[in-house]
């Protein structure tokens, strides 16, 4: 679990039911992101990686859960997003992580490319049971 | 300039009002008790203020941050309203709002907490006194004071926060002065402008080079960013990797970059590690450089009485 | 003077045409978007076609996708795109996820954007 002794200081659990919602988890983390200080870069970066994983749920599983925590550890203040669905799974996950530049349409370039916008990705999932994937963006001070 | 909202920079939401209420114990009985005290408070608060400030005036390190009668007058008042605010029978966002205002007060003054921890200790001190003597029945007075320590505790707390949320306010400008400095941005002509890199460039510098490229660009409508690298000690695939991107990100946002002050022994390295920067304008001179971005903007350098 | 309906209005400059992007781009106002685009190429021809996102502060693949491949739609229709006000950060980050957007020009501005369409319009006269 990531960042898995850090203290919870808020937790917000929102549905990914229709499309909008991809909309309403992102705006719900920029949000967080500029009220914790990020600066314009960090809060799209982190924004950014929110909008592809909460879309990937919502294209591959049609429902989900995004569950957005602000958490301390070792006096650092971090966002974390976690977005679990029960979806079809993804089947070669380093394969998909390899992704590259790539302007295919694929599940490949949100999920490698997120990873790059973030400090911690991880991604826990079973061929027919379901995805959950977790990030952390750390604030700079 | 408008006052900004004390309590939205501490992260002082209604809910964590609840919770800490909730966590220092008070409730609506000791608020409704503070509030039957109002005319105890409305009687003594003039000589609790003057015995107050007579220790601060008193102790050497306090007594400068009152230099004349007229700072002393001032902040008298503030901490009357302060005072009497204790018995005001709230303890809601306004409270808490006020409350935060009299820290960013202190702050202004450059008092470290250990002075008002003092302070609040002097009043609780001459609160627990009058208290004593005012009611006939010591079980009354404990309530009594119960309840205002609770919320001076309660104070003591907001204060602290707004402290420390100023210390890393004043951390982050820090930071941003920083990297100012090292990513001196010039404006060589309307819509040009010139980045001399000096220095390693390593992952977390190219990082923020590459944002204050973007951030002047678009600021200044800058149609070409000259970077020259004549400064940078090693120029390696990851360097250069680095640069490719900033220039990448540049054509994004409509501008093109010119990478100048390309050395022989850079040249040579580049192509031998494989680096394909064709993607990029390169020349070796500076002057080429800014001979080339004035072009792009329709401008040419002519030599005089030609 | 506006010309088509849907979310995104699309108005005429010249001979080209001016879209300016000031809502989240998502589902259907997305595929509405690229839609009326192409009807209105269809319409009436126009060598270029300005889209303004300096209202997006989000761009994801997604959205990125859409305009690159309405670019490349318009492109096949005779009319080059370029895509104007593109936000630091949002630069920043399509090119840290490793995106690289194909299928557009870019420009900094609306002025700057109808200054590239005609620079493209020449060079294909001349080419």
């Amino acid at each position: 679990m990531l960042a898995g002794d850090a203290e919870i200081l808020t937790r917000c659990e929102l549905p990914i039911e229709v499309e909008d919602d991809v909309v309403v988890v992102r705006r719900k983390v920029k949000l967080l992101a500029q009220q914790r200080g990020f600066d314009a870069f960090a809060t799209a970066g982190v924004t950014t990686a929110t909008s592809e994983l909460t879309r990937n749920v919502w294209m591959h599983a049609r429902r989900g859960t995004a569950l957005i925590e602000e958490i301390l550890d070792d006096g650092r203040i971090g966002l974390r997003v976690e977005l679990r669905d029960s979806g079809p799974g993804i089947p070669d996950v380093p394969r998909v992580l390899a992704g590259g530049y790539s302007t295919a349409r694929s599940l490949g370039l949100g999920l490698s490319g997120s990873r790059r916008l973030v400090d911690e990705l991880e991604i826990e999932t079973e061929v027919g049971r379901g995805t959950t994937v977790r990030m952390v963006k750390w604030t700079k001070f | 300039m408008t006052r900004p909202d004390p309590l939205a920079r501490l992260n002082l939401d209604d809910h964590e009002l609840v919770s800490r209420r909730s966590f220092f114990a008070i409730g609506t009985d000791d608020l409704e008790r503070l509030a039957a005290l109002r005319p105890f408070a409305e009687q003594h608060t003039d000589a609790i203020i003057d015995a107050f400030y007579e220790m601060l005036l008193a102790h050497p390190e306090t007594r400068k941050f009152f230099p004349d009668e007229t700072s002393v007058r001032r902040v008298k008042r503030v901490q009357r309203d302060y005072f009497l605010g204790l018995f005001g029978g709230v303890c809601d966002r306004a409270y808490a709002e006020n409350r935060a205002r009299v820290g960013a007060t202190h702050e202004h003054i450059a008092m470290a907490p250990k002075w008002y921890l003092g302070a609040y200790r002097r009043y609780l001190e001459l609160l627990h006194e009058r208290l004593y003597a005012h009611f006939a029945d010591p079980a009354e007075a404990n309530l009594a004071y119960q309840s205002a320590q609770k919320l001076v505790f309660f104070d003591m707390s907001i204060a602290i926060d707004t402290y420390i949320s100023a210390n890393i306010d004043a951390i982050r400008r820090h930071q941003a002065a920083i990297r100012e400095l090292s990513t001196p941005v010039i404006r060589v002509h309307d819509r040009v402008l010139l980045l001399p890199l000096v220095g390693t460039v390593d992952s977390g510098r190219a990082h923020q080079i590459m944002e204050t490229v973007l951030t002047r660009v678009t600021d200044e409508q800058a149609k070409v960013i000259i970077l020259d690298i004549a400064g940078v000690p090693v120029v390696d695939t990851k360097v250069a990797q680095h640069l490719l991107q900033t220039t990448a990100a540049v054509k994004l946002v409509g501008a093109r970059t010119i990478l100048t002050g390309i050395s022989a022994q850079v040249a040579r390295t580049i192509v031998q590690l494989g680096v394909d920067i064709s993607a990029m304008d390169t020349v070796s001179r500076l002057q080429d450089g800014i001979e080339l971005a004035l072009a792009h903007v329709g401008k040419a350098i002519t030599a005089k009485g030609a | 003077m506006s010309v088509a309906k849907g979310s995104i209005p699309i108005l005429r400059v010249g001979p080209n045409l001016l879209v300016t992007v000031h809502i989240d781009l998502h589902d259907v106002v997305a595929e509405a978007f690229q839609e009326d685009v192409l009807t209105e190429l269809e319409k009436r021809r126009a060598p270029g076609l300005v889209i303004d996102i300096s209202g997006l502060d989000i761009v994801d693949t997604y959205v990125a996708r859409i305009l690159s491949e309405t670019g490349r739609m318009a492109r096949l229709m005779g009319t080059e795109t370029v895509v104007v006000g593109m936000r630091p950060d949002v630069a920043a980050t399509l090119i840290r996820m490793g995106y690289a957007m194909e299928g557009v020009n870019t420009a900094l501005n609306v002025d700057d954007g109808i200054e590239t369409l005609a620079g493209i319009a020449a060079g294909k006269k001349t080419a």
